[in-house]
């Protein structure tokens, strides 16, 4: 990239050239993105690759007074290209349906949060070098175990710009970094030769909160933990969902079926019942774009609106405005968007999707919750989700052990989890104080009676 | 070789210059530049959502010096940025390496110049944005007027074509210009609170005359009538089964629960059941198992067009080549990349693949295939007293560290006394792989391909499955109830 590369004048340039073309439109949308990334590989618990690269990229969107839209993109910036990239945009304008859900483009906002930490500028500075002691602890913690036989793991960082400039006085610009974490150990049992796999990951705005050794130590204890698996009988019995079986159980699939999208659709299974009260009284959830440091916090969404706490359900009940929009899904109910607009990059129109999206705390202990149980299960890992516009889930127990009298006892072979989200959620009858964040999502330990489980064993 | 203009900067003079800069540094370095465009079609309820094009220029650098590589990926295709982006490259792979306890070299191979342009009959390129438009809109109408209990469509179609240019150490030169498209079709259908939904999708490695066959043309149909079927199927009743799994379902067995754990870089690190199984029998005497991802190419599927997953050169320059994985129940050979290969001390077999330039290649599969038997599909059928038809995948998951499955059917049927009977949905299979192929009892004849892209370690890459109907006996069968 030349020195003289200017991104606010580019999606100026580009907001200009759609006016010279002098056609009858409604809006127009520019949207340029920068990253600039670093990643550090390890395979067989030993450095691999080490990569660095840029993304850039500017997009435009183009309404006419129907709301018939052409979107285009491009990595080129030199006039030639983005000249092109308009007249395709428009082309595919005039071939595109009208829309009279379409309204507007967003209007101008005089305020942004301020929101605190998300810009590491430490981050921006790092070589490649600098990876390397988060990369030893990594590897250490492996080295050091006998039974942790292999390790693969990541380290990335990514420093991100974003303009967004449209015809309605949207004229905004965010920079944030994000740096992660991943690491999947294999471990061995040494007796029984039989293998497991475990899993951890972490991602902060700053890389101060980084912690190499507890990413990969919580790993290789999930690995462990999942050696010596025995099959189990079909049982009727509490099940304790670990932060990560909530967020996979609970929270990812609720992020999608509040997704206005897909409720407007109508392919989700909360569709009537709004307002309604879905699930225990134990059940509280927001989408929070405004926590400082968080992974999923911005001064505003993909569209240039900025970002605000929402609640999503409330003791069980699942608020009437509780859906999160963009401006398109919004405008078709006549209301404000809630800040959601969100694109994989330049090089998509913006969808929808989640902040900070927390089950808030409770206020049992974990051990507590444990403790209580005669038999039943706990659920780390299911490679499973469920369906979306049914609410029903059946999956196989990949990562989960055994609880009896109220000890976390052997890990589970062949056992598979049947119930559907209503029954979930209103079986809901503890929640811990303790919780944890995988990026964009935190939830605590929660604990759901009366689950189906069927086990394969005679 | 006669380049395209923006590739022309890759002339003797910049390789010589690469050469020097990398000489008594590198081990190995190869570089791959894509010029890519494409275009994007999606409507949904009769109304188009999005209608994008776009046009993209990449370059991966990637180095490697005894056991440590460096990757830098850049956008701007100058003969300026490409040397300073291999300086940088050459301290990544000495980075690497510093720190690796991996050690090892690349073994030499011969070069290979090559200019592959595949012949179509309807160029990506020629074909007008309005006709692809139009052909989403068709498919979006079928499935909107099959029937009142549909509340929501959505098609998608997209196509690319990436003029992609390989150059390395050894001294290769590969030209090759790949177009693709895929449509999906999505359908959602309702009835008293009930939601269903059936997904089908086509994709080609070639021009637009995918979208001609009677099977793509069918798509959206099958896709309507199916989520209307689904409506009124039974959920299944838990327990063991003997069960016939149908072309699609037996190639993504195939792929998923087995295909992974053959990848050369899973077994070296430790991440397969597989681990030093090789001249082992690890499956029933009738099953054979190869990858060719060049079975498409040389139309030796008799379909009018090149499957999905089809490729002539894999991202590190290797001719793509039939593989026998299992041969009469004995597992032969890993996939390899160049880097597994080396190791491993076997000949790299076309399998180092990558997303995009901008990422490094990961040993992936092709086309991967279950070999055919001499069944009937009524014989197979005829046997079963109580037992169920799966048809077409939805998803699933391994566990490769133990061969734990679980996979999920789109629609199936009872078996009862040798026929076909009731609709089922939502049929979920499960138990552990090698289990699975010595429980084969029955291979069909006719094998048929589905394609997909595949994910790992974040890149995707197009592949295709392919297995004829299969029998086998004693599998774990869930549900809801």
């Amino acid at each position: 990239m030349s020195n003289n590369f200017d991104p606010y004048r580019l999606v100026q340039k580009v907001l200009n050239l759609v006016e010279e073309k002098n056609i009858n439109i409604k809006c127009s949308e520019a949207y340029l993105s920068m990253d600039e990334y670093l990643n550090v590989d390890i395979e067989e618990n030993s450095i691999k690759y080490s990569k660095l690269g840029v993304e850039n990229g500017i997009s435009v969107r183009i309404f006419d007074k129907k709301g018939a839209c052409g979107f285009a993109f491009t990595n080129k910036f030199q006039n030639k290209y983005l000249e092109n990239m308009v007249q395709k945009a428009i082309k595919l304008m005039k071939g595109a349906t009208p829309d009279i859900d379409f309204k507007n483009l967003p209007k101008k906002h005089k305020n942004y949060p301020n929101i605190k930490n998300i810009y590491d500028k430490n981050i921006k500075a790092l070589e490649v070098e600098d990876a390397s002691r988060y990369i030893e602890d990594l590897i250490e913690v492996c080295r050091n175990d006998k039974s942790a036989i292999s390790q693969s793991a990541d380290f990335k960082t990514n420093c991100s710009e974003v303009f967004i400039l449209n015809s309605n006085g949207i004229d905004i610009s965010r920079k944030e970094t994000i740096c992660s974490i991943s690491s999947y150990i294999i471990a061995k049992d040494q007796e029984t030769k039989e293998t497991s796999f475990g899993y951890d990951w972490q991602a902060v705005r700053n890389i101060e909160e980084l912690n190499a050794k507890k990413v990969a130590q919580n790993a290789l204890k999930k690995a462990k933990r999942n050696l010596k698996r025995k099959r189990v009988r079909k049982m009727r019995v509490p099940l304790v969902l670990t932060p990560q079986g909530a967020i996979s159980l609970i929270l990812r699939p609720l992020s999608l079926a509040i997704n206005a999208e897909t409720f407007q659709y109508k392919r989700s299974f909360l569709v009537g019942h709004r307002g309604e009260k879905i699930g225990s009284k134990l059940m509280n959830i927001e989408d929070n774009g405004v926590i400082d440091g968080a992974t999923g916090s911005s001064i505003c969404d993909d569209e240039g609106i900025p970002n605000k706490n929402k609640k999503i359900i409330e003791k069980g009940k699942f608020l009437k405005y509780g859906l999160l929009h963009n401006s398109y899904t919004a405008a078709k109910e006549g209301i404000e968007s809630t800040g959601n607009a969100l694109r994989s990059s330049y090089s998509s129109p913006p969808g929808i999707g989640v902040n900070n999206f927390i089950f808030l705390s409770g206020d049992s202990f974990k051990q507590d919750i444990i403790k209580e149980i005669s038999r039943g299960i706990l659920l780390d890992y299911t490679g499973d989700s469920p369906n979306i516009s049914t609410g029903d889930f059946s999956g196989l127990i990949l990562q989960g052990n055994l609880i009896k009298n109220g000890e976390i006892t052997h890990p589970l072979n062949e056992t598979m989890v049947g119930i559907n989200l209503f029954d979930l959620f209103n079986n809901i009858s503890a929640v811990s104080k303790e919780s944890k964040t995988y990026g964009k999502y935190s939830a605590p330990y929660i604990k759901v009676d009366n689950v189906n489980v069927i086990g394969s064993a005679p | 070789m006669d380049l395209i203009e923006e590739l022309k900067i890759f002339d003797d003079e910049l390789i010589e210059r690469l050469e020097k800069l990398s000489r008594n540094k590198l081990d190995y370095w190869d570089i791959r530049t894509a010029i890519k465009t494409g275009v994007t079609v999606e409507f949904t309820d009769n109304k188009s959502k999005e209608l994008s094009t776009y046009q993209k220029e990449n370059c991966g650098i990637r180095t490697f010096y005894n056991g440590g590589w460096g990757f830098l990926s850049i956008e701007d295709i100058s003969r300026k940025s490409i040397e300073l982006g291999f300086e940088k490259a050459i301290k990544l792979a000495i980075l690497s390496e510093s720190q690796t306890s991996t050690n090892y070299k690349i073994k030499e191979r011969d070069p290979i110049t090559y200019d592959f342009q595949l012949e179509t009959k309807k160029d990506l390129e020629n074909v007008d944005i309005s006709d692809k438009i139009e052909l989403v809109k068709n498919h979006e109408q079928i499935a909107n007027q099959y029937n009142s209990q549909i509340k929501n469509t959505h098609s998608l179609y997209y196509d690319s074509i990436t003029k992609n240019l390989f150059i390395n150490s050894f001294g290769s030169k590969i030209y090759q210009k790949e177009p693709i498209s895929r449509l999906f079709c999505v359908v959602y259908a309702q009835k008293n609170g009930l939601i269903q939904k059936s997904v089908n999708s086509i994709g080609g490695f070639g021009g637009f005359e995918v979208h001609d066959t009677q099977k793509a043309k069918n798509i959206s149909l099958k896709s309507a009538k199916e989520a209307i079927e689904l409506l009124d199927a039974k959920s299944p009743k838990g327990g063991k089964f003997t069960i016939i799994m149908d072309p699609e379902l037996t190639g993504t067995f195939i792929h998923e629960a087995f295909g992974h754990a053959v990848e050369a870089d899973h077994i070296l690190n430790k991440e397969s059941i597989l681990v030093g199984r090789i001249g082992e029998k690890v499956a029933l005497e009738e099953v054979t198992i190869t990858d060719d991802p060049r079975i498409g190419i040389v139309r030796k599927t008799n379909l009018p067009y090149e499957l999905f997953g089809s490729y002539m050169f894999d991202d590190e320059g290797v001719p793509s080549q039939k593989t026998k994985i299992i041969e009469n129940g004995i597992l032969k050979n890993y996939l390899h990349s160049l880097e597994t290969a080396s190791r491993m001390n076997e000949n790299p077999n076309g399998h180092g693949r990558a997303s995009s330039v901008s990422s490094y290649p990961q040993v992936r599969m092709g086309i991967t295939v279950l070999n055919p038997g001499d069944w009937k599909l009524e014989d197979m059928i005829g046997e079963i007293k109580d037992g169920i038809f799966c048809e077409s995948f939805q998803y699933g998951y391994t566990d490769p560290a133990s061969g734990n499955f679980q996979f999920k059917c789109k629609l199936s049927y009872q078996i009862e006394n040798g026929e076909k009977t009731k609709m089922m949905r939502d049929v979920s299979l499960s138990g552990m792989t090698l289990e699975i192929l010595n429980k084969i009892t029955a291979i069909g004849k006719e094998v048929d391909y589905s394609d997909g892209m595949c994910g790992k370690g974040g890149q995707r890459v197009r592949v295709c499955d392919g297995g004829p109907y299969i029998r086998v006996e004693d599998v774990t069968i869930g549900g809801l109830n």
